[in-house]
Order: structure tokens, then C-alpha cells, then sequence
């Protein structure tokens, strides 16, 4: 199907081929927040569907309601109206435990921050989500070992993040986001504290585990070069959804800007 | 790996297949182990709370024992004791001004050592709201993050409570030995001093654990999405 149609007033859209590709749909979003008295719309009525295995790119200046958008596709945030599916179920159905189990098994989250828990070893990161999830301990190492390992990091396991370099965390967290075997990996800013070289080898891991795990990966950024592995660039302004580009588009449109600038 | 295919995925068994379950509790003994690791990698903010707990136990079972041991001296004292703390002033069993402005001191401080409690955890909650946050995005439930702390306070609450016991007795002994001679060994009321050795031990865990509940639940409620806020 094609991925642009879904810019603007889809209600349309045929609902059964919806059920079975798409692993995330925001329909007609809007959240408002009171700031100091003043309503502030940080999204406008958003319409998105992400297919399965995508890999989607959500860029747009700070304040353009992308942390908005990205934390409701997340399940971190609920709508003001409209709603928001996640593998097909409407999170604002969903009480505390739900989200905490969808969480924990459908959404592996990658921040820019890193956010490894300092006090525990690699190893140990990305045990965690399994551990919550229920796995027995002598399996989950056994999974966040051979994980590590996956990202390049099976000498390490054993080092606290402090003893790791910016890449070396985010490899981490990369590998605990995969570690239930999540439905969507989303990825806040994953290059913002990495130098551009660091930063290009994530996203060239992110794109080669997407087809390894058959996971879909949805990141914000506001990076032109980390881009490249997009299969589709949605950019938000003010609230709304303005353009929504695919693959072979943004190619011309890298080439474009690589060659104004030289 | 163990993902279906996208394309296999018809919309009749996706439906099925995508109920969402309910995260379950974590074991109690990994929660423990978790909260002993914390305890452990972060012995500095540990140690501020559990030297709180320390100076108020030590001072509470000191005070408590002290008056259980001049009592017993002035009680049961052989007549050549009582005449030379008569010497110096002390006479009467019920000195009720004394008593009093003691049990004011004691509050007091046990006042002040649960403001110190309740401030050291709370920073260390918004020292670790990202790490909270974090969890929760990895499928932390509220009821583990107040587990986690109300389990740190209560391990900081034991080492702190044994030490200022430890450190308390072992003050009175030695002052009641200085003052009463060998002969304060044989008026030891043994059975009191137990009775009073269980009520410290519980005081000086309770202050603890009730001091770190606000903090704990406020760490509950954090929101995950505080974990995305990228200023460290």
C-alpha cells in the first residue's frame, strides 16, 4: 500500500488490511497542555500508521509536538482525543498493568540519554526488561549475553556503564531494547550525545537488527544525516503532520542538500 | 527469532495473538537482590542515612538504658553505694523534671534523625527520577519501585539500628561501670534491658521504613516519560 496516503483525512482507510500490517496508528490525535494559564496544542489532529518492519523517521524542530507524538506512540502518554493503537490496541483502554506489560514486551525504548542503570552492569541492563517480564534468571542472561554479543559488546558485559564510551552505552541499551523481542523498537534522539562517526554506526546497527528481529523502528531526530536508513521521514510543524516522505524521495532530497552545501 | 512473520499474520489470528496481558509482580527475592545492589554501588547516600539512624539509636538506647541502670542502683544498692552517690546528688528514683526534660531530648532527637531520614531519601529519589522513569519504560511496576525503596531504607534501618544499639549499650555499660563499680554488674535488671533492646530495635526500623514512605511513593508516581527528558 502506499505510505503517503496517510497524510491528511484517511478515515477511509480499509480497516482489515489495517489490522494486519500496521503495528501503530494514531488516528486524529490532539493533545492540549495548560501552560501558565495558556492552552498549548502540541498536536493537531494527527493521523499516522506505521507498518510493520518499517523503519520511520519523525523529525521536526523542538516544539513541534514530536516528544508529544513520540511519548503517545510509546505508550507513555494518552490523547486528549482521538486515539492511539499500538500493535492494535488502543492504549487509553489499557489500566496500569497493561501499559507496564506492553511496555516490557511490545516497545523496546532507545533514549538519547543513554539511560543505562548506573549501578548495573551491561549485563545485568539488559537483563532487566526480561527479569520484569518474568523470564527465569539463567535464560535471561543467557538471552542479554548472546544480545551483547549481537551488538558488538560480548568483551564487555561485565563493565558498568561508567566504565563504557557514549557508543558503547547506547549498544547497550540498543541490546536491551531488543530484549523481549519487542513488536517496535523507539528510539528519542538515539545520536543526539554521540559524535557524528559513533552516531552513524548505530543507526547503521539499528537498520541491520530491524531486519535481524523483524522489528519495526520508529526514532525522532532532527539530524538530516541520520536519515539515511528511513524508510519514510515523517515531518511534524506546530502540531501537524506537513510532509511525509518515502525512501527513494529522500534520497534526492539528501543529494540535494549535500550538493548545496558543497 | 521468535517473532511471527509480518506477512503471516492474518487479521483473524493477530487478534489473538496481540491481547495484551498484565505485567506480573516481580519475585520478592529479586526485588531484594536489586535493592541490596543499589545499597551496595551507592554506599556513600547509603551510609548519610544509615549514620542518622545510628546517632539517634545510640542516643535513644543510651538514655533509655542509662535511666534503667541508676534506677536499678538506686533501688537495690548495697548501703555503701547509695551513700556515695548521695555524695553526689543523686537520691531519689523519681526525679520527674528530669525524666521529662529526657523524654523531650529524646523525641527531639528522634525527631531530627526522621527529618534527616526523610530528606536523604527524597534526594535520593530525585537523584534517580531518569532511573525510575527507566524502569518503568522497561516494565517496572508502581508497586516494585516502592518495594525497591521501602526494602533500601528498611536494610539501612537494620545496619543503622544495630550499630547505635551496639553503640549505646556499650555507653551506659561503661558509664553505669564507672559510676556504680563492679557491683553495677550484679543489679543489672537483665529482663528490662532486653524488653528495652526490642523496643529500640523496633523505633529505630519503624523511623526508617516511615521515613522513606513518602519518598517511595513518590518515586512510584513519577511518570516514565520523565526518562525521555534529556537534561541529565
Amino acid at each position: 500500500m502506499s505510505n503517503t496516503e496517510n497524510v491528511s483525512g484517511q478515515q477511509e482507510l480499509d480497516a482489515a488490511e489495517l489490522l494486519s500490517t500496521h503495528v501503530i496508528r494514531a488516528v486524529g490525535v490532539r493533545k492540549t497542555y495548560q501552560l501558565g494559564g495558556e492552552a498549548v496544542h502540541a498536536l493537531k489532529g494527527v493521523n499516522l500508521s506505521v507498518e510493520r518492519g518499517e523503519y520511520v523517521s519523525i523529525m521536526g524542530p523542538s516544539g513541534s509536538g514530536k516528544s508529544t507524538l513520540f511519548n503517545m506512540i510509546g505508550g507513555l502518554d494518552k490523547p486528549d482525543a482521538g486515539q492511539v493503537f499500538i500493535d492494535e490496541v488502543d492504549i487509553a483502554a489499557l489500566d496500569t498493568f497493561e501499559l507496564a506489560w506492553l511496555r516490557c514486551h511490545k516497545i523496546g525504548y532507545i533514549f538519547q540519554t543513554f539511560n543505562l542503570i548506573p549501578v548495573a552492569s551491561a549485563l545485568e541492563n539488559v537483563m532487566m526488561p526480561m527479569l520484569f517480564g518474568g523470564m527465569p534468571e539463567a535464560d535471561a542472561q543467557d538471552k542479554a549475553a548472546s544480545l551483547l554479543e549481537k551488538v558488538g559488546l560480548g568483551h564487555r558485559v561485565f563493565h558498568k556503564p561508567n566504565q563504557l564510551s557514549g557508543g558503547q552505552q547506547q549498544r547497550v541499551a540498543v541490546a536491551r531494547a531488543l530484549a523481549n523481542d519487542p513488536a517496535i523498537i523507539l528510539a528519542d534522539e538515539p545520536t543526539g550525545n554521540l559524535d557524528l562517526h559513533t552516531g552513524e554506526e548505530i543507526i547503521r546497527m539499528l537498520e541491520a537488527l530491524k531486519d535481524d528481529f523483524q522489528v519495526t523502528i520508529i526514532t525522532a531526530t532532527h539530524d538530516h544525516k541520520m536519515l539515511a536508513a528511513s524508510d519514510r521521514v515523517v515531518y511534524l510543524t506546530d502540531g501537524e503532520i506537513t510532509d511525509i516522505k518515502s525512501r527513494d524521495e529522500l534520497h534526492i532530497q539528501v543529494g540535494t542538500i549535500a550538493g548545496a552545501e558543497q | 527469532m521468535k517473532k511471527q512473520s509480518p506477512q503471516g499474520a492474518s487479521a483473524s489470528s493477530a487478534a489473538g495473538r496481540r491481547r495484551v496481558q498484565r505485567q506480573r509482580q516481580l519475585s520478592f527475592q529479586k526485588a531484594v537482590q536489586i535493592a541490596w545492589r543499589n545499597i551496595r554501588q551507592r554506599l556513600g547516600r547509603s551510609l548519610l542515612v544509615t549514620i542518622g539512624i545510628i546517632l539517634a539509636l545510640a542516643f535513644l538506647t543510651y538514655i533509655l538504658y542509662s535511666d534503667t541502670i541508676t534506677r536499678a542502683a538506686l533501688r537495690g544498692g548495697s548501703p555503701a553505694l547509695l551513700d556515695s552517690l548521695a555524695r553526689r546528688g543523686m537520691t531519689t528514683v523519681n526525679d520527674a523534671d528530669a525524666r521529662i526534660q529526657t523524654r523531650w531530648m529524646l523525641g527531639l532527637a528522634l525527631l531530627v534523625s526522621f527529618v534527616g531520614i526523610l530528606n536523604s531519601m527524597l534526594l535520593s529519589v530525585t537523584e534517580r527520577f531518569k532511573e525510575i522513569g527507566t524502569m518503568k519504560c522497561l516494565g517496572a511496576l508502581d508497586s516494585l519501585i516502592v518495594e525497591l525503596f521501602l526494602l533500601e531504607s528498611t536494610f539501612q534501618g537494620l545496619v543503622g539500628t544495630v550499630a547505635g544499639i551496639l553503640i549505646g549499650v556499650a555507653l551506659a555499660l561503661s558509664e553505669g561501670a564507672r559510676v556504680y563499680g563492679a557491683e553495677m554488674w550484679e543489679l543489672l535488671p537483665v529482663g528490662a534491658l532486653f524488653r528495652l533492646l526490642g523496643i529500640c530495635v523496633l523505633v529505630g526500623v519503624g523511623l526508617t521504613v516511615v521515613a522513606a514512605l513518602y519518598p517511595a511513593w513518590r518515586a512510584a508516581k513519577m511518570e516514565p516519560v520523565e526518562a525521555m527528558r534529556s537534561e541529565v
